[in-house]
């Protein structure tokens, strides 16, 4: 075995990051889980599946479920992608219609 | 039917026996439609070990470009999570329609059981509050698949089809569909 020439290297300089990179937060583009209305869910069912699934207090739950039946949709919860997408899964299996969007949009 | 009412940790009601059968043939459709045919596609299977064999498994169960279906009631079931992102829309239905269909056929399964139970309606149907969901997902996929065969798309439609003549040949899946939501709405308010 050969010897590298030059600079020794030292195993691992500095100690763990505590801290992660200021940029790896950014890539973190928060996005949001959107249900939006139908004429067939009804709205007590929607409300208790705002408070079964998320666990939100009834009065939050009956809020969103109201703004989604007036304003045609609501964000019902914002987090990273994979735990979006966990949500939306979610609403599928209620058989809610729910979509994922970034937050900004 | 009577309304749900929840008796400490069950919710019961009593079905008339044609209402039990109604029900049975709807939630039979549902998984035939779901399963496309084949509902022993959908089991839920014991988690293996083996990862190849899950591998394996998974590349079966999973087509490479799962298409979004042409069955308007199948688009109902499983809606399109990326409406402007067709790349990520794919991915999506790739990572979780099969789990999906797995899991509203085993739940269908369970309310075919309870339904069994009742002896054709002579004895009450008894939902443990822990399957009251499992219930409500079941009811609520067999509303979403009859609304969409009778055109109900928006607050318009479902209001024009409450007011049809009674010889409407409509009428008969209208009255179903009334009583579902009865069946859902008392079953949610029990809870």
């Amino acid at each position: 075995m050969s010897e590298p020439d030059g600079p020794t290297v030292t195993p691992a300089g500095g100690t763990a990051v505590a801290e992660r990179p200021a940029e790896e937060v950014l890539a973190q583009t928060p996005w949001v889980t959107l249900v939006w209305d139908d004429p067939v869910n009804l709205m007590s069912y929607v409300a208790h599946v705002f408070t079964t699934y998320f666990s939100y207090p009834k009065s939050k739950a009956q809020r969103l479920m109201l703004q989604v039946h007036t304003e045609g949709k609501a964000v019902v919860s914002s987090g990273s992608r994979e735990e979006m997408e966990r949500d939306v899964k979610a609403m599928h299996e209620y058989g809610l219609w729910a979509t994922l969007d970034k937050a900004d949009q | 039917m009577k309304k749900f009412k929840r008796k400490g940790k069950v919710v019961v009601s009593r079905l008339d026996s044609y209402e039990v059968e109604l029900l049975e043939s709807l939630v039979q459709q549902l998984v035939e439609m779901v399963s496309e045919g084949e509902p022993q596609n959908f089991t839920t299977q014991p988690e293996s070990d083996d990862p190849f064999e899950m591998w394996a498994r998974d590349l079966q169960a999973d087509p490479d470009e799962p298409e979004a279906s042409e069955d308007p009631v199948l688009q109902r079931l499983f809606p399109n999570a990326y409406p402007h992102d067709p790349d990520a829309a794919s991915d999506f239905r790739r990572f979780t329609e099969h789990d999906l269909k797995v899991r509203k056929i085993s739940e269908a399964q369970l309310v075919l059981q309870r339904l069994q139970d009742t002896d054709r309606g002579a004895h009450d149907v008894r939902i443990p509050l822990d399957e009251a969901d499992q219930w409500l997902r079941t009811l609520t996929s067999v509303r979403l698949a009859v609304a969409t065969r009778l055109g109900i798309t928006d607050a318009e439609s479902a209001d024009e089809l409450a007011e049809l003549p009674e010889d409407d040949p409509r009428a008969f899946m209208v009255s179903v569909y009334d009583w579902l939501g009865f069946a859902q709405e008392t079953l949610v308010t029990a809870l």
